[in-house]
């Protein structure tokens, strides 16, 4: 039996998989208000203090902003958490159990994260239309619509290096809550990265955030050429696959560990 | 009954009710909160409200809104919020979890020491968390604050904490009644962030923002602990405002938790997970 | 071919407590168990809590790496193949967690099936055949979570079966289900085994096992204590009588002192609601009747019948053995093993 690996089961698997993932967290009012109040609170946030700044031009800037925030927010909790969800569940024993590679049976999970932080970039894309006014001027609407799918791809790429090491780490939860703001901040989500002191600028170009929301932004308000959309776009899709790469190279450490430790299931 | 021993029958009764608050609320603690192993404990209560406020600071540097000393005072008070928002909650809405709520009310003891008992270790973890967010920010970014200004700030802080803890423990007493009852902590401790004016001047919001502020916890301390720290000095005002709120939703603990308990009995909710 | 086969099967679990000086427990949880079993056939392993059961069935399913020993399933070793076994094994574990609860059984299943490799051709034909196996036809589309444990527990085996394993493993299937579900899950496993599949199964439940398996072993502390067809251990107390006494309030002191009449051979209580059924052993046509209720002087007696061994019986005497001759009881066995290290 090859067909487990094969380029077109893999889709379909990654299909079935992601459709599956989403739909499960989108029933959970947790998630849900994860996704989309708290993002909207950072929104508002935004707004206002794009507003007190005097920088009214900005303000779909400040709400795509926050979206970005809420993507990265959804990851690194969703894709940090997934082997431990899994386990809470039950289900991780049946998928560890399955013949599918293990990293194709997480893969699907930590994109699933991805599309659901998508939720925050809506709701508070449409929270600064309603509420504020902000008008949607976007430079390159249709760049825009193709960067945030990319930026959701390789974010979730990267998710997958998460849930590979969050496993091998004891005390993961422990790291998930204090890596929201930080990745907020070198990925120049809501502010440049020119702000910041220029020894965390290569921590922010190896992150594949910082392309994305770069990319995200640039066709939000960028200039003219499609170049300063592309380029980054390019480059995150790249860097989530050098992650992912990884993350497959550590799952295989983390599975045989789990199967000598005993950790698979709850007890 | 003689004085005496009415007065030592007096004396055993707060003996009594003291150790129910501080025993009490000790173990409940260490029962309840799900963040009392060291990683944890320095991971989500003292690392990450320390690079949120960084996050802010430059933010508002980019911006230019308002100064570094803005952001760290206002975020230093805020950063009791995470241990005091959820810790509140935790201390009402774990039971449910696990399972033990049903013997907690079946115990014959006043609600009021019984439950302020499990928001004092909280009110103590606050203090010390905005202590030392404030010292590490105010070391980092190299601001000075004038050492007169210490004991007020101390008073102040103590004040946000305690305020923020019974607004936690009302928050937790929804959980006799409402099942996701985190969610509710989830968006309050965010909704802190924006309405208390930590991280955005109050008179940038809108009037009705500005007012649902004015009745949360920490806005009020928020803006003495600024005042302080420019040397200012204490303004009373402030201080009894934030006592004030705190005061406020003391009794909107006592009043909820004791309409849900009662409720309870008559729904049979407390079981339902 | 064998179907399964374990060679000196060992397994000891380590864990961490404390954060600043942590200490390190060692237990065996396993200690040297080897069994075969054929294809088509169908294998009980019986043992009280903690005896070593699941941990025997995560090592032979992949999910744990033996700490020594060896394992093949249909040829293939479980530690260093584990992909090629997980190809040809279902596994299926009792209670009703493990399902995604608010997604449709339709979804769970479909997504199984593509964890599972079935092909995408074949998938709609087998979930409809499988929900019609397990009787879940109909209710489909409906989530889990407003499922039964029962249905739960069907769900599950169907999961289970996507694929069509040639080995499936079934750890506690009937853990929390109603005397009914229970008489239908027992049908679905025998006519699995009519159909050529391996079964291994656990279970607590003695009467499931004997109308069931081919052969049992009974495991307990960590080891094999018998192996057998259900006629075979159950001719280990043929030569017994078995007295079952109902009381009220039969101490540890009262079954002590049953225990030391001579021609008692086991003794075993066992709570049912607010009384307990004695079972006691005895040595065939030694008549102890009037000894052991003047040992149980004091409390309230309900029935007293006199009845042929059943296996539970067996099962009661071998377990009983395994704890008089190591010396301790089943649960402790493995727990006061360890060892405390200072890591």
């Amino acid at each position: 039996m090859t067909t487990m690996t094969t380029v077109p089961r893999i889709l379909r698997l990654t299909v079935v998989g992601v459709r599956t993932h989403v739909s499960y967290m989108s029933r959970s009012p947790l998630e849900i208000t994860f996704a989309v109040l708290v993002p909207l609170v950072y929104a508002t946030l935004a707004v206002y203090l794009f507003r007190a700044a005097d920088d009214p031009d900005r303000l779909l800037t400040a709400a795509v902003g926050a979206g970005l925030m809420g993507i990265w927010s959804s990851v690194l909790f969703g894709s940090g958490g997934a082997v431990q969800n899994q386990r809470w569940l039950g289900t991780l024993e049946t998928l560890v159990s399955s013949p599918t590679p293990l990293p194709l049976v997480l893969l699907p999970i930590t994109l699933a994260t991805a599309v659901i932080g998508t939720y925050a970039m809506g709701a508070t894309v449409i929270w600064g239309t309603v509420l504020f006014d902000v008008p949607l001027d976007f430079a390159h609407p249709v760049l825009f619509l193709v960067a945030v799918p990319v930026c959701v791809l390789s974010l979730g790429m990267m998710g997958l290096l998460l849930a590979a090491t969050f496993v091998l780490l004891r005390n993961a939860n422990a790291l998930a809550n204090p890596l929201d703001a930080p990745v907020w901040l070198l990925s120049g989500m809501l502010v440049p990265i020119t702000v910041l002191p220029d020894w965390t600028r290569p921590v922010s170009w190896a992150l594949p955030t910082t392309w994305g929301s770069r990319a995200v932004h640039a066709a939000t308000s960028g200039g003219p050429s499609a170049g300063e959309v592309l380029a980054p776009m390019a480059v995150a899709l790249a860097l989530g696959l050098f992650y992912a790469l990884i993350a497959v190279l550590v799952l295989g450490r983390v599975e045989r560990r789990a199967r000598a430790a005993a950790t698979l299931s709850l007890a | 009954m003689s004085f005496l021993s009415l007065s030592r029958a007096l004396t055993r009764r707060v003996v009594r009710t003291l150790r129910l608050v501080v025993v009490g609320g000790a173990i409940s603690y260490r029962a309840l909160f799900n963040w009392t192993t060291p990683p944890m404990f320095i991971g989500t209560l003292l690392v990450s409200p320390l690079l949120q406020l960084l996050f802010f600071v430059f933010l508002g540097r980019q911006l230019r809104v308002a100064d570094d000393r803005f952001y760290l005072l206002g975020n230093a008070v805020v950063s009791a919020s995470t241990a005091c928002v959820y810790g509140g909650t935790m201390a009402v809405a774990n039971e449910r979890r696990y399972g033990t709520l049903g013997a907690v009310l079946l115990s014959p003891r006043h609600r009021a020491p019984l439950w302020f008992g499990r928001a004092l270790p909280y009110v103590l973890n606050g203090l010390l968390i905005s202590v030392f967010t404030l010292t590490v920010a105010t070391l980092l970014l190299g601001l000075r604050i004038p050492v007169g200004a210490l004991p007020g700030l101390a008073a102040v802080l103590l004040a946000a904490s305690a305020g923020c803890s019974v607004f936690g423990l009302a928050l937790g007493a929804l959980g006799l009644r409402f099942r996701d009852v985190f969610l509710v902590s989830n968006v309050a401790a965010s909704v802190l962030l924006l309405l208390t004016g930590a991280n955005v001047p109050r008179e940038t919001l809108p009037e009705w923002m500005r007012a649902v502020g004015d009745v949360l916890p920490l806005t009020h301390a928020a803006e003495a602990a600024r005042e302080l720290s420019a040397g200012g000095g204490l303004d009373r005002g402030r201080l009894g405002a934030e006592l004030a709120t705190g005061a406020g939703y003391a009794v909107l603990a006592v009043v909820l938790l004791a309409v849900f308990e009662r409720g309870s009995r008559r729904r049979a909710t407390l079981d339902l997970m | 071919m064998l179907a399964i086969e374990a060679k000196n099967l060992r397994r000891t679990y380590s864990s961490r407590t404390g954060f600043l000086r942590p200490r390190r427990t060692v237990t065996e949880a396993v200690r040297g168990v080897s069994f075969e079993v054929a294809r088509g056939e169908l294998f009980g392993l019986l043992g009280p809590n903690g005896a070593g059961k699941s941990t025997t069935i995560k090592m032979l399913n992949t999910l744990l790496l033996p700490t020594s020993g060896t394992a093949r399933v249909l040829g293939h070793d479980v530690a260093s193949d584990p992909v090629a076994v997980r190809r040809r094994i279902g596994y299926v574990f009792g209670g009703d967690r493990g399902l995604y609860d608010r997604l449709s059984a339709l979804d769970n299943l479909r997504y199984f099936a593509e964890l599972y490799g079935v092909e995408p051709r074949d998938q709609r034909r087998r979930i409809a055949e499988l929900l019609d196996l397990v009787g879940l036809t109909g209710r489909e589309k409906e989530r889990v979570e407003g499922y039964s444990r029962g249905m739960r527990q069907r769900l599950h085996i169907a999961r289970g079966l996507l694929h069509k394993p040639d080995v499936l493993f079934l750890d506690e299937p009937s853990i929390g289900v109603d005397p009914v579900a229970a008489r239908d899950l027992r049908r679905t496993v025998a006519d699995l085994r009519t159909g050529g599949t391996t079964v291994l199964l656990t279970t607590h439940y003695m009467a499931e096992a004997d109308e069931l398996c081919d052969r049992i072993a009974v495991i307990a502390g960590g080891t094999i204590q018998a192996l057998g067809t259900p006629d075979r251990l159950k001719s280990r107390v043929q030569e017994r009588d078995i007295l079952e006494i109902e009381a009220y309030g039969a101490a540890d002191e009262h079954l002590d002192r049953i225990r030391e009449l001579p021609g008692v051979r086991g003794v075993a209580a066992e709570e049912r609601g607010s009384r307990q059924a004695v079972m006691v052993q005895t040595e065939r046509g030694a008549d102890l009747h009037s000894r052991v209720l003047a040992a149980l002087d004091g409390i309230r007696i309900g029935r007293v019948v006199t009845r042929e061994p059943t296996l539970e019986d067996a099962y009661i005497a071998i377990v009983e053995e395994s704890e008089s001759g190591a010396d301790r009881g089943p649960g402790a066995a493995a727990a006061d093993r360890s060892e405390e290290v200072v890591a």
